[in-house]
């Protein structure tokens, strides 16, 4: 229980992966499927944001007083934050394309449709 | 665990949960909007204002934006029932995956400790010793993200560009309208 006391943030992380995947795998519209792709790089960035964290420190900010916690996760996930709202609009895209081709947004009939052309 | 991250944290898994669960598309962007507002508060709770800002912004605004032209261009299947039914092979990949990530914990460093990896890196202390007298930027964050690793932000926008270029290309445009 000690373990879980201080690291509850990182189990935090695990269950939003597992979420995110279990919605890629799971979820037949393919719009949630992209939302779940979404959901898993949240896990992620909670990953690298609880990592820089330390109690009773301040933001990286240097007008405030120190300690401080490490910007340069923050830097890292600011950067895969805007990556992956391009990532996503490229998939929203291909998305509404699919649609056009096909008429539908179910993973599964989209594969029967490939099928038998 | 403090009550105000105890409810935080309960918040954004079950926005989650309704993100997974709900079968209407649209109810499940609202729920995915809920989950990024969450999101951000915890960003702030653990000290980084700037993501915390860029998840509000970006996550809970443009995402959910992004979302909503697509279902409006797409359809909003009409469900019968209000939620999917549990998928059992899906959930057990799922469960499986974090299973396998738990076993990690017990070798993680506690989170906010003053001995973790990250707080004593010598890379931490030189940005935090030097951010100022080189850039004369205040904010670390900024400090790093446009001087130390302005390269990495200039790879980023490169990345926001061809996002932009390859749109067009799938949807076979010339112009944003």
């Amino acid at each position: 229980m000690d373990v879980l006391a201080t690291r509850y943030y990182y189990l935090v992380t695990f269950v939003v992966l597992g979420l995110g995947a279990y919605m890629m795998i799971a979820n037949r519209n393919i719009v949630k499927k992209i939302i779940g792709m979404n959901v898993f790089q949240t896990g992620i960035f909670l990953f690298f944001i609880a990592a820089a964290y330390l109690d009773g420190a301040n933001p990286p900010v240097l007008t405030a007083e120190p300690p401080y916690v490490s910007p340069l996760p923050h830097v890292l996930i600011l950067t895969a934050i805007v990556v992956g709202v391009s990532l996503t609009a490229v998939a929203l895209g291909l998305v509404v394309r699919i649609y056009a081709e096909y008429g539908t947004l179910d993973a599964e009939l989209i594969r029967e449709v490939r099928h038998d052309e | 665990m403090s009550a105000v991250e105890f409810a935080l944290i309960a918040f954004v898994l079950a926005c989650g949960v309704a993100t997974a669960m709900l079968r209407d598309v649209l109810a499940a962007i609202i729920a995915f909007a809920a989950y990024s507002l969450g999101i951000a508060v915890i960003w702030i709770l653990l000290r980084a204002p700037d993501v915390g800002l860029t998840e509000a912004a970006v996550g809970a605004g443009v995402t959910t934006v992004l979302f909503l032209l697509t279902i409006a261009k797409t359809v909003r299947p009409a469900g019968e029932r209000t939620l999917e039914r549990i998928d059992l092979p899906a959930l057990g990949v799922a469960v499986v995956l974090v299973g396998i990530l738990a076993t990690t914990l017990g070798a993680l460093p506690p989170v906010g400790g003053a001995e973790t990896p990250v707080i004593t890196s010598e890379v931490t202390q030189y940005y935090l010793d030097n951010a100022y007298t080189e850039t004369e930027v205040k904010n670390a964050v900024t400090a790093v993200l446009a001087g130390y690793r302005g390269f990495d932000t200039l790879g980023e926008a490169v990345v926001v560009y061809a996002a932009g270029v390859g749109i067009l290309v799938v949807l076979q445009r010339e112009v944003f309208a």
